[in-house]
C-alpha cells in the first residue's frame, strides 16, 4: 500500500492503494470514474482503455506502482460536452448499440487517428481489432472512424 | 440518475399524481386512483407535470436494441409531445408494473399496442380540458408538438397548464389513434436518446452503481454442479489488504472486501481446490454423439402435411446432418449486481431482462415478499437473453446477507464464459425427397436438442404438437411449399445449464434448413435463390404448425437481396456467394446475400453482405439498421470464431482469446434494405437479423470451395486447398 500520485483529466490525484491495483480499478473504485470499463482485466477486450499522451493503453494493465507520476485521460475528460471529433463523429453515425464497449473503442480510435490522421482501412483492422463489441456496432464504428479524421483534419486547417 | 429515477416511481406510488390508470391484462385502461394534485399522469406511461415536461415510461430493457429510444417515439407520438424535451424513466417492478421483462423481440409490437393508446388518452384528455377552458368543441382543438392549439384563433395551451384540468377528466374508453399518414416521430431516423451519455462516458450500467458503504465481491463457484471445496487456504486470503469476509453461501465461496482488486486478489489467495469431476461428468463430444444418434429417431412429430393423392412417389432421396455447438453470450460488460439486504429488505442494482422474475425469486431466497425488495434497473452492456437468467442477483442477495453490507459482486470473465447459461448445441438429420421427373416433393428435418434448464418446466403444460414446436422454431416452420413435410423434435437430456441466447431455437434449426435447401437446388440443378423462389409459389399466407408465414414477404425480401446484390454475376477465383432467408414467426422477414473468399489456409472472409428486411412498421429505420449489422456480426462470431466445449463438466473456454468474437477486421461491408411492408404493426429486430446469417455464409462457402458445412464453426483446416 502506498501513497501514488498521478493525473486523470488534467487534475492531479493522490490515491492510497496497492502497489499491484491496476489503473482501472482506481479509475472505478477510488476515483469514481466509471466511464472507464472493465471487460476482461487482462488486456484482450479493450473496454478499459485510456489515453496517455494521447496514446491509447489499457488500463488494467497498468499496476498502480507503473501508474504512478503518469498523466491519464479517460472518456469523461476527453471533452466537456461530447464535443470531440471522435464523439462527434460516433453520434452522427449512431454507432453504440449498448454502448457498454463505446468508451474504450472512441479512446482506441483516437489513438489510431493520432498515428494515422488519415487511416486505410488496414490500419483501422489492425488497431481496431483488439478491441471487442460483441453488439457488432463495426460497420458504423469504421464510418465514424472515417469521419472523425475528416473532423480532426478540418480543425487543425 | 439511479437517485432520480427512484424518487420519480416513490412519488408516483405515493399518489401525488392527479391521476393515475392503468393496463389490465387485455390491454383496456382502468382506473386506479383519481386525486387532485400538480401532476397529470393519466396512466402508467406518461406523466406531464405543471412545466409542461413529459416523463415516458419504459417498460423494456436497454440493452442496446434502442428500446428506450423507439418506445420513447412511439409515446411520444401519439402524445404529440415536444420529442427534444420529453425525459425518460425505467419502470421497476411492483404492484403496477408487474410482469416486466424483455425477450422474445417482442418489445415493439408489445409497446405499439400498450403505449399508442396510452399517449392517445392523455393526448384527448389535455385536448378536452382545453376546450373546456376556451368553451370551444374539441374538434376545433388539435395537438402540436407539446400545445393544444385551438385551430380557428390559433390560441394555445402548453400541456404544463391543462395539467391540473385534464387530470380531473374522465378516461377516454377508446381514444382515437393517429393516422399513419400523420407521424411525424414514428419512422424518422432518430438518433438515441441516450447517445450523448455513451460518448461521454456517462452511461450507467450495473457494473457502475454506486452506494455508500458499499463492499465488492469475487465469488469461486463450484466448477460444475454438487462440487464440493476439497482446500482452501482462508488465512492467506484473509491476510490480503483490504479482505473483509469470506463468505460461504450456497452458491459458492465469496470473498469480500474494500475494493473490487482487494475482491479478486482475495479469491486468488484462497485458491479454493474443488472435487475432481466424478466419471461420466459431462463431456461435449459424448453429448454430441447422443445427439447424432438421437437425431435418428422418429421423435415427437411437430408437423405434418400429408402430400395430396396427385403427388408423385418419391423417386430420389437425399440426406445430411448438421452439427451446431454450444456457444456463450459473452457480452463485454460480465454480470454483476449490487445488493443490499437489510433484515427482510433488499434493494437491488442490477442490469436484467427480468425485473419481476428477480424480484421474486430475491424474495423467495430472503423469505420475505416481493414488495419488500426495490430491484432499481441500470442499463445492460450486453443482454442477448443472458440477464432473463436471475442467479447473479441471487448470489449478491446471498453475499450481502452474510457481509451485512451492501455488496458489489462482479463475475470475472472466466467466471462469464464459464457459467453461462449456453446456446445448447443440437443435431439436424434431415432429408429432401425428389420426383422421377426430378421436382423437390418431401421434406423431412429431426431436430435433436434439449429443453432449457434455466427454470423448471411447468409441469402443468400438455406436450402437445404446439408445445413441441416451441422448442423447434425454425423447424416446423419451413416455409416452402413441399407438398410433403414431416418435422420432428427428439429430447436429449442436458445437464449443464443452458437457456435462451439471441434468437433462441432457431439459429441451429435455420441453419440446417437453409442449408439443405441448398444442397436440394444444387442436387436439382438449380440456382439456389430461384430454387427458393420457386419453393415459395402456391398459396400467399401458409400455416406452418402455430405459425402464419406470408410467404409474398419472404419472396419480396429475396427478390431485393438477389436484385441488389447483382446476384449471379461472376465472382473472382475462392470466392462464393451464398443467399438464406427466414420468417421470424410469420413477424419479421429477413434474406441475405454474403459474398465471401477463402484463403488458401482455408480462412474464411466475409467481405460483403446485402440484407433486406420486411419488419412491418419500421418506427427507427436507424434501429432497424444497427440490428442488422449487430445480428451479422453475431453470426460471423459463430460461423467463424469459437464454440464451447466441456470437458468433466466444465466449459473449456474462459477468455475471449479462446472463445472468439468476430472483430473490426471480421467485419464486410453491410447494405441494409428495409422494405415498405403492408403489415399494421412493427415487429421485432434484437433476433430475426441472427439466424439467416450463418446459412448464407456456409452456403457462400460452398459455392466458393465445394466443400458443404455440416458443423459449426467453420474449421479452416477443412477448408485448406491441397
Ligand atoms: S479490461 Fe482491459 S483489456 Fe479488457
Ligand atoms: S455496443 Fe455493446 S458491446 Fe459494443
Amino acid at each position: 500500500m502506498s501513497e501514488i500520485g498521478l493525473t486523470v483529466n488534467a487534475r492531479k490525484r493522490v490515491v492510497n492503494v496497492d502497489d499491484d491495483m491496476p489503473l482501472v480499478w482506481i479509475l472505478r473504485d477510488t476515483l469514481a470514474l466509471t466511464g472507464t470499463k472493465f471487460g476482461c482485466g487482462v488486456g484482450v477486450c479493450g473496454s478499459c482503455t485510456v489515453l496517455e499522451n494521447g496514446k491509447a493503453v489499457r488500463s488494467c494493465q497498468i499496476p498502480a506502482s507503473e501508474a504512478k507520476e503518469r498523466a491519464f485521460v479517460t472518456i469523461e475528460g476527453l471533452s466537456l460536452d461530447a464535443s470531440h471529433p471522435c464523439q462527434r463523429a460516433w453520434l452522427e453515425e449512431d454507432v453504440a448499440q449498448c454502448g457498454f464497449c463505446q468508451p474504450g473503442m472512441i479512446l482506441t480510435a483516437c489513438g489510431l487517428l493520432r498515428d494515422h490522421p488519415n487511416p486505410t482501412d488496414e490500419e483501422i483492422n489492425t488497431v481496431m481489432s483488439d478491441s471487442v463489441c460483441r453488439c457488432g456496432t463495426y460497420p458504423r464504428m469504421r464510418k465514424a472512424i472515417r469521419r472523425a479524421a475528416a473532423l480532426l483534419r478540418e480543425q487543425k486547417r | 440518475m439511479i437517485a432520480s429515477r427512484r424518487a420519480f416511481l416513490k412519488t408516483a406510488v405515493l399518489g401525488s399524481a392527479s391521476l393515475v390508470i392503468g393496463f389490465d391484462g387485455s390491454g383496456l385502461l382502468y382506473a386506479v386512483e383519481a386525486k387532485p394534485g400538480t401532476q397529470f399522469q393519466p396512466n402508467n406511461w406518461v406523466r406531464i407535470d405543471l412545466d409542461g415536461s413529459v416523463t415516458l415510461t419504459i417498460g423494456k430493457s436497454e440493452m442496446g436494441q434502442g428500446v428506450r429510444t423507439s418506445l420513447a417515439m412511439i409515446l411520444a407520438e401519439e402524445l404529440e409531445a415536444d420529442w427534444t424535451r420529453i425525459k425518460l424513466a425505467q419502470a421497476s417492478p411492483s404492484a403496477v408494473f408487474d410482469d416486466l421483462g424483455t425477450g422474445g423481440s417482442d418489445s415493439m409490437r408489445d409497446g405499439w399496442r400498450t403505449l399508442r393508446k396510452a399517449g392517445a388518452a392523455a393526448r384527448e384528455m389535455l385536448a378536452t380540458a382545453a376546450a373546456a377552458r376556451w368553451k370551444v368543441d374539441r374538434a376545433s382543438c388539435a395537438a402540436s408538438n407539446g400545445a393544444i392549439v385551438h385551430l380557428p384563433t390559433n390560441r394555445r395551451f402548453d400541456y404544463g397548464a391543462l395539467v391540473t384540468d385534464a387530470g380531473k377528466l374522465p378516461l377516454p374508453k377508446e381514444p382515437s389513434l393517429k393516422n399513419a399518414a400523420d407521424f411525424k416521430i414514428v419512422g424518422q431516423r432518430t438518433p438515441r436518446i441516450d447517445g450523448r451519455d455513451i460518448v461521454s462516458g456517462k452511461a450507467l450500467y450495473g457494473i457502475d452503481a454506486k452506494i455508500p458503504g458499499m463492499l465488492h465481491a469475487s465469488l469461486e463457484r463450484p466448477p460444475f454442479e454438487g462440487a464440493k471445496p476439497k482446500r482452501m487456504q482462508e488465512e492467506k486470503a484473509r491476510a490480503i489488504r483490504g479482505v473483509r469476509t469470506i463468505a460461504k453461501t450456497s452458491r459458492g465461496i465469496a470473498v469480500v472486501g474494500d475494493t473490487t482488486w482487494a475482491a479478486i486478489k482475495g479469491r486468488t489467495a484462497l485458491a479454493v481446490e474443488w472435487d475432481d469431476p466424478p466419471a461420466g461428468a459431462f463431456d461435449s463430444e459424448a453429448h454430441e454423439k447422443l445427439l447424432e444418434a438421437a437425431s435418428r429417431e422418429r421423435g415427437f412429430i411437430t408437423r405434418t402435411e400429408k402430400p395430396p393423392p396427385a403427388t408423385g412417389a418419391v423417386a430420389k432421396t437425399i440426406e445430411a446432418t448438421y452439427h451446431y455447438p454450444f456457444y456463450a453470450h459473452a457480452p463485454v460488460e460480465t454480470m454483476n449486481c449490487v445488493a443490499d439486504v437489510r433484515g427482510d429488505r433488499c434493494t437491488i442494482w442490477v442490469g436484467t431482462q427480468a425485473p419481476n422474475k428477480l424480484q421474486k425469486q430475491v424474495a423467495e431466497l430472503l423469505h420475505t415478499t416481493p414488495e419488500k425488495v426495490e430491484v432499481n434497473l441500470t442499463l445492460i452492456g450486453g443482454g442477448f437473453g443472458r440477464r432473463l437468467a436471475v442467479e447473479y442477483a441471487l448470489e449478491a442477495a446471498e453475499i450481502s446477507r452474510v457481509a451485512k453490507a451492501p455488496v458489489q459482486l462482479l463475475w470475472s470473465r472466466p467466471d462469464d464464459m464459464k457459467h453461462g447459461h449456453f446456446q445448447a448445441a443440437s443435431v439436424h438429420h434431415l432429408a429432401g425427397g425428389f420426383d422421377a421427373q426430378g421436382a423437390p416433393i418431401s421434406w423431412r428435418h429431426t431436430k435433436a436438442g434439449s429443453f432449457h434448464n434455466i427454470s423448471p418446466l411447468d409441469p402443468k403444460e400438455v406436450h402437445d404438437a404446439a408445445w413441441y414446436q416451441d422448442w423447434s422454431w425454425g423447424t416446423y416452420d419451413v416455409p416452402y411449399a413441399f407438398p410433403d413435410i414431416e418435422t420432428a423434435y427428439v429430447t436429449v437430456d442436458l445437464p449443464v445449464k443452458h437457456g435462451p441466447w439471441r434468437a433462441v431455437f432457431a439459429p441451429s434449426s435455420v441453419f440446417a434448413r437453409e442449408a439443405f435447401i441448398d444442397e436440394m437446388a444444387h442436387v436439382h440443378g438449380t440456382d439456389p435463390l430461384a430454387f427458393r423462389l420457386d419453393l415459395l409459389r402456391g398459396a400467399d399466407i401458409v400455416k406452418a404448425g402455430t405459425t402464419t408465414i406470408d410467404r409474398r414477404r419472404l419472396r419480396r425480401v429475396l427478390e431485393v437481396v438477389r436484385d441488389k446484390s447483382s446476384w449471379g454475376s461472376p465472382l473472382p477465383q475462392g470466392h462464393g456467394r451464398g443467399v438464406a432467408c427466414n420468417a421470424y414467426f410469420g413477424h419479421t422477414y429477413i434474406a441475405y446475400v454474403v459474398d465471401l473468399g477463402v484463403d488458401h489456409d482455408g480462412k474464411v472472409r466475409v467481405e460483403r453482405v446485402v440484407a433486406a428486411v420486411d419488419c412491418g412498421i419500421v418506427v427507427n429505420p436507424i434501429g432497424v439498421e444497427q440490428q442488422i449489422e449487430g445480428g451479422i456480426i453475431w453470426g460471423i462470431s459463430s460461423a467463424l470464431g469459437g464454440e464451447i466445449t466441456f470437458r468433466g463438466g466444465v466449459a473449456q473456454q474462459g477468455t475471449y482469446a479462446d472463445f472468439a468474437v468476430a472483430r473490426m477486421r471480421d467485419t464486410p461491408a453491410v447494405e441494409v434494405h428495409i422494405l415498405p411492408s403492408d403489415a399494421s404493426e412493427p415487429f421485432g429486430m434484437g433476433e430475426p437479423p441472427v439466424p439467416p446469417i450463418v446459412p448464407a455464409i456456409t452456403n457462400a462457402v460452398f459455392a466458393a470451395t465445394g466443400k458443404r458445412i455440416r458443423r459449426l464453426p467453420i474449421r479452416p483446416e477443412e477448408l485448406k486447398a491441397v
